[in-house]
C-alpha cells in the first residue's frame, strides 16, 4: 500500500491536479466566510427582533423564534436537498454554488441567532431597565449597552460554531459543488488511490480549521467573562 | 409548483423505521464516544505526559477534520490496508471517533470544573474515597456535563444524515429512496425533515426532563 501511494505521488501532486484542489479549497473557504459573514449579519438582526418587546412585532417574534428552533433540528444534508428540489420546482437557474451558499447561511443563520439571543440575554436585567429609564430607544440600547457587554460572550461559541461549520460545508459535495470533498471523489475516480486522496483532503481540511480553532481557543481565554456585574 | 404528499404519506412508516435506524445510529455513536471520551479525558486529566499528548493528537485531528471525509476515509481507504467494512459499519465507527473527540473535550472541561476546596471540604467531612466521588464529584460533573452532552447527542442525531452517502438507509437515506421512487422530492425531503424536527424535539425535551429533574442541571426546555 506504501509502495502504491509513494509511486502515485509524482502523478498525484502535477500542476493541474495541484491547481485542482487548490480551486476546490477555495470553494470550500468561500461557502464558509460568505455563509459565517450573512449568518452573523442576518443571526444579528433575528436575535433584535426576537429580543424587542414592542407589541406590534409579537407574531414576527414567534415566526422568528419558529425558524430559529426546526432550522437547527433539521440536517444540513436534508435542507441543502430541500432547497436544491425548491429552486429546481420554481425553474430558478441557479448554479450549484448558489444554491449551497442560500442552505449554508440559512443554517449559519439559525444558529449564530440562537447564540446572539443568549449572549444578549446574559446581560444583566438591570442593564436592559437602566437603559430604558435613560430613555434609550431600542437600537440605541442594543448599540451603546447591550452589545459592548455581550458581544465578549457571543464571539467564543460563535467562533466554535463557524469552525463546525467549515466540516458541514462538505456535504455540499452531495449535489454536486466541486468543493474539497468533491475534489477528493473526483480524483479518487480518476484512479488515484483512496489513502493518498482522501488523506490530503483530511489535511487541507485540518490546515483550514485548526488555525481558526486555535484563534478561537485564544479568544475564550482573552474575552473570559468577569464573574462580578 | 403543484404538491401531492400522498404519495409521500402513504410510505411514512417506512420513512419511520428509518427515522428508528437514525436514532440507534446516533445512540450507538454516543454511547461508544462516551467510553472513548470517558478514557480520553481520565488520560488527558491524569494520565502520563506522552499518553496526554496522544490523546491531544486525537482529538485535535478528529475535530478539525470534518466527519464526512473521515467516514470516506474509513470506507474508500482502510480497503487498501485490508480492512473491508460495511457501509453501516464504517459510518458507525466514523461517528463514533469523531464523537469520541468532542467528548474528550467535553468531559474534561466537567472534570476540571470539580474545585479543590469541595475536595477539602469532603475531606473535611471525614468522607471516604468512595463516598467523595459518589457524594461530591460525580453529582458535580453530571450537573455540568448534562447540558453540554445532551447537546452533543442532538448533533449526533442530525449528523446520522451523513449515513445517506453510504448507502445506510436511515431517515435520509430512505427519502433518497422515496425521492428516486416517486420523483416528489419536495414533499419528500419536507416530511423527513418534520420527522428529524419531532425525534430531536422528543429527544431535547426528555433530556432536559432528565436533567432537570434528576441532576438539577441548568437547562433550557427549548
Amino acid at each position: 500500500m506504501w509502495q502504491q501511494m509513494v509511486d502515485e505521488l509524482p502523478r498525484f501532486l502535477s500542476y493541474y491536479n495541484l491547481l485542482f484542489f487548490a480551486k476546490a479549497l477555495g470553494v470550500t473557504f468561500a461557502l464558509s466566510a460568505i455563509g459565517c459573514i450573512v449568518g452573523f449579519t442576518l443571526g444579528f438582526v433575528l436575535a433584535a427582533v426576537r429580543l424587542s418587546t414592542r407589541p406590534a412585532l409579537l407574531p414576527v417574534r414567534i415566526g422568528v423564534q419558529l425558524v430559529t428552533e426546526l432550522f437547527r433540528r433539521i440536517p444540513f444534508l436534508v435542507t441543502l436537498m430541500l432547497v436544491f428540489f425548491i429552486f429546481q420546482g420554481l425553474n430558478a437557474d441557479l448554479s450549484m454554488f448558489t444554491v449551497a451558499l442560500i442552505s449554508v447561511c440559512l443554517i449559519a443563520t439559525a444558529f449564530i441567532a440562537e447564540i446572539v439571543r443568549s449572549g444578549m440575554e446574559s446581560v444583566h436585567q438591570n442593564q436592559w431597565d437602566a437603559a430604558i429609564t435613560l430613555n434609550f430607544s431600542y437600537l440605541q440600547m442594543l448599540r451603546l449597552v447591550i452589545v459592548p457587554q455581550a458581544w465578549k460572550i457571543i464571539l467564543p461559541p460563535a467562533f466554535g460554531f463557524f469552525v463546525l461549520f467549515i466540516k458541514d460545508t462538505a456535504l455540499a459535495s452531495q449535489i454536486g459543488v466541486v468543493e474539497l470533498a468533491f475534489a477528493g471523489k473526483t480524483m479518487n475516480n480518476k484512479g488515484f488511490s483512496a489513502t493518498l486522496v482522501y488523506g490530503t483532503v483530511l489535511v487541507l481540511y485540518f490546515m483550514l480549521s485548526y488555525p481558526l480553532a486555535r484563534f478561537g481557543k485564544y479568544l475564550e481565554a482573552r474575552l473570559a467573562p468577569t464573574r462580578n456585574r | 409548483m403543484q404538491f401531492d404528499f400522498t404519495p409521500v404519506l402513504d410510505r411514512l412508516p417506512y420513512l419511520i423505521a428509518g427515522a428508528w435506524l437514525s436514532l440507534q445510529i446516533a445512540f450507538l455513536a454516543f454511547a461508544f464516544g462516551m467510553l472513548i471520551g470517558l478514557v480520553g479525558a481520565s488520560i488527558r486529566a491524569y494520565g502520563p505526559n506522552w499518553a496526554r499528548r496522544v490523546v491531544g493528537v486525537y482529538v485535535v485531528f478528529f475535530t478539525n477534520t470534518p466527519q464526512l471525509i473521515q467516514i470516506f476515509f474509513i470506507f474508500f481507504a482502510l480497503p487498501d490496508a485490508g480492512v473491508v467494512l460495511s457501509p453501516y459499519q464504517a459510518v458507525l465507527i466514523g461517528m463514533t471517533l469523531n464523537a469520541g473527540a468532542y467528548l474528550t473535550e467535553i468531559q474534561r472541561a466537567g472534570f476540571e470544573s470539580v474545585r479543590r476546596p469541595e475536595l477539602e471540604a469532603a475531606e473535611t467531612m471525614g468522607f471516604s474515597r468512595i463516598q467523595t466521588v459518589r457524594y461530591v464529584i460525580l453529582p458535580h460533573i453530571v450537573r455540568v456535563l448534562f447540558p453540554a452532552l445532551s447537546n452533543q447527542y442532538i448533533l449526533m442525531t442530525l449528523g446520522t444524515s451523513m449515513a445517506a452517502v453510504f448507502g445506510v438507509e436511515e431517515l435520509t437515506g430512505r427519502a433518497y429512496n422515496i425521492n428516486s421512487e416517486t420523483f416528489r422530492s419536495i414533499e419528500v425531503f419536507s416530511v423527513a425533515a418534520v420527522l428529524y424536527i419531532v425525534i430531536t424535539l422528543i429527544a431535547t425535551l426528555s433530556l432536559a426532563f432528565v436533567g432537570k429533574r434528576f441532576f438539577r442541571a441548568k437547562m433550557r426546555w427549548f
